[in-house]
């Protein structure tokens, strides 16, 4: 639980004050000194417009790691909505929810959201749409599997018999017993929408330039792969760094969750 | 056996025909003048609003949702995929000739994945929390975290441009396809040791091993006949997903080693508006997804006879 805190905080931490870091603002185009290698000046070189690349990364946070977090807890809400209603609605609305997710996870998720943000149109809304249409299904499955084995439990039957209505019930019993596997589920998912939002701004399918989100500085950065390769290194290690750094905390929470769960 | 095989059809044809329509519904509700776009892709220059209008008839743009629906699913149920609505010739040729590019490689690049994966796996579970175990820990944890489009980039980095010994671009020879596959391959690798990984260690917990280890079976034998067993139900079962990254990766590595297969076909049709082309992505996609899934299921059955029992 610790690490995920410290984890959450770092980031946090990095998407609000990282810009504050930056030596150089993002956007400014300095012809000039375009393509420079990592010096004084610029800690990391500049990209082909001549602007300073670290700057761009630590700008770039708020757009990889923020619209991920956002993205992330936009399908945490919805697919929690949805495997309670399957969960609490009874057989006919467990059935067609359950047969809308598998739809939904009867494909590749990213070939989906390239597809969705693609036919939209480029630009930062339709990617939001794209990655949170194709990101709830997994928390609706949890969700509803635990809602599932909460339903004969003595305080739930209580709490129905007692008239509570079923908002009241998955409010008051069902969330709290969720919350701990979802938030596993979450961990897992912020992961993948960093992984996706990069991907789709490599596409060409995500925030658009001159914004500098992690994967389009990428895309921009492929070009001059052969007189700057350094260039295509720093936005790539600052997506891996981000997603495993998630990870590990994610694989922690489920081990103390295990450990918890085994001592009772 | 034969009754859950059945409800699988059945279900899989509920997630096919949702398929279809999701994806009808979201390019008849695209926004843009579909019918534009189309006219730009064919003729490579702005249009003016007749042949507009043209196009949308001829694309059959003009009737209702589900007039359009029907008209295309109809010819679907028996492949035929309809024309291309930017170039005028047949979906399907097309569309197999694509696919021709994109399954050996996705096949190669699972090869490449069980390759690495199982041998690591078995070494590094000879002795759990050993050097090697922690170290085909910290490479797989890694390697999910490292996006295929950047693995993709520092692979063409290293061995196309500054050791000039593979090709990057195109699919001309056969030597063009080792460093997808490769790309591909690694990401597998690194969340199939994961898994087998974790399959062989529990497994090995199982309390039966302690006895057949007491009566003198062999820990060779054990290992054949009750730990590989064992470990692959959990394997098969991820087997799904190992499946999603693939398709997913196709897409991205195709685009980045410009390799003409399903990855540049659907982004291509994507950027044209040619929603024939985009719809026969999709469902052939949905297709291999559900049916691969299918044998999923049987296969894990077969393995563990106790999974869809009723006490279980």
């Amino acid at each position: 639980m610790r690490s995920v805190a410290v984890i959450g905080a770092a980031i946090l931490l990095f998407v609000v004050f990282g810009p504050l870091l930056a030596t150089h603002d993002p956007s400014t185009i300095n012809i000039p000194k375009r393509l420079s290698p990592p010096g004084d000046e610029f800690f990391l070189g500049t990209d082909a417009l001549g602007r300073d690349i670290l700057s761009r990364i630590l700008h770039g946070a708020r757009w990889s790691l923020g619209l991920a977090f956002l993205i992330s807890l936009i399908g945490l809400c919805v697919g929690t909505l949805i495997g309670l209603l399957a969960a609490l609605g009874g057989k006919l609305a467990d059935w067609v929810v359950m047969r809308t997710t598998d739809t939904f996870l009867s494909f590749p998720e990213l070939v989906a959201a390239v597809v969705i943000a693609g036919l939209m149109g480029a630009g930062t809304w339709s990617l939001i749409f794209a990655l949170s249409v194709t990101s709830w299904m997994r928390y609706a499955r949890v969700a509803r599997g635990i809602g599932l084995s909460l339903q004969s439990r003595g305080y739930v039957i209580q709490a129905r018999l007692a008239g509570m209505s079923p908002l009241y019930i998955a409010r008051w019993h069902y969330l709290p017993s969720l919350l701990p596997s979802l938030t596993v589920v979450w961990t897992g998912m912020f992961a993948r929408a960093i992984l996706g939002i990069s991907s789709l701004g490599f596409l060409g399918f995500g925030v658009q330039p001159p914004m500098p989100e992690w994967g389009t500085m990428l895309l921009d950065a492929r070009v001059h792969m052969r007189s700057t390769p350094l260039q295509m290194i720093w936005p790539g290690l600052a997506v891996v760094v981000s997603v495993l750094a998630i990870n590990l905390a994610g694989d922690a929470l489920r081990d103390a969750l295990a450990k918890t769960e085994r001592a009772k | 056996m034969m009754l859950t095989v059945v409800g699988f059809l059945v279900r899989a044809m509920v997630v096919l025909t949702g398929t279809a329509l999701l994806t009808f519904a979201l390019l008849w509700n695209a926004p843009g003048d579909p019918a534009q776009a189309i006219a730009i892709a064919r003729f490579n220059a702005v249009p003016t609003q007749d042949v507009i209008d043209q196009v949308r008839a001829e694309a059959g743009l003009n009737a209702s949702f589900w007039a359009a629906f029907l008209n295309w699913i109809g010819p679907l149920l028996l492949f035929d995929f309809g024309n291309s609505s930017v170039t005028g010739r047949p979906v399907g040729p097309d569309l197999w000739v694509a696919a021709t590019y994109s399954f050996p490689l996705a096949i190669t690049a699972l090869a490449i994945g069980l390759a690495i994966s199982l041998p690591l796996a078995i070494l590094a579970t000879r002795r759990p929390g050993g050097f090697m175990d922690r170290f085909a820990v910290a490479i797989a944890s890694l390697g999910t975290a490292i996006p295929a489009f950047w693995l993709g980039l520092l692979l063409i980095l290293l061995f196309a441009v500054q050791l000039a010994w593979l090709p990057a671009m195109g699919a001309r020879t056969p030597t063009h396809a080792v460093l997808p596959a490769l790309t591909l391959g690694l990401g597998i690798a690194a969340s199939l040791t994961r898994i087998i990984r974790s399959g062989i260690l529990e497994a090995w917990e199982q309390p039966f091993l302690a006895a057949f280890r007491h009566r003198g079976v062999s820990d060779r034998a054990i290992g054949r006949d009750h730990i590989g067993p064992h470990a692959a139900v959990p394997v098969v079962t991820v087997f799904g997903l190992e499946l999603a990254f693939l398709l997913e990766g196709v897409v991205v590595v195709e685009v980045i080693f410009g390799r003409p297969g399903l990855g540049s076909f659907l982004t291509s049709a994507i950027l044209a508006r040619d929603f024939p082309h985009v719809q026969a992505v999709v469902l052939l996609t949905a297709l291999v997804f559900v049916v691969v899934n299918l044998i999923i299921d049987v296969v894990y059955r077969v393995l563990d006879p106790r999974i869809g029992e009723p006490d279980a």
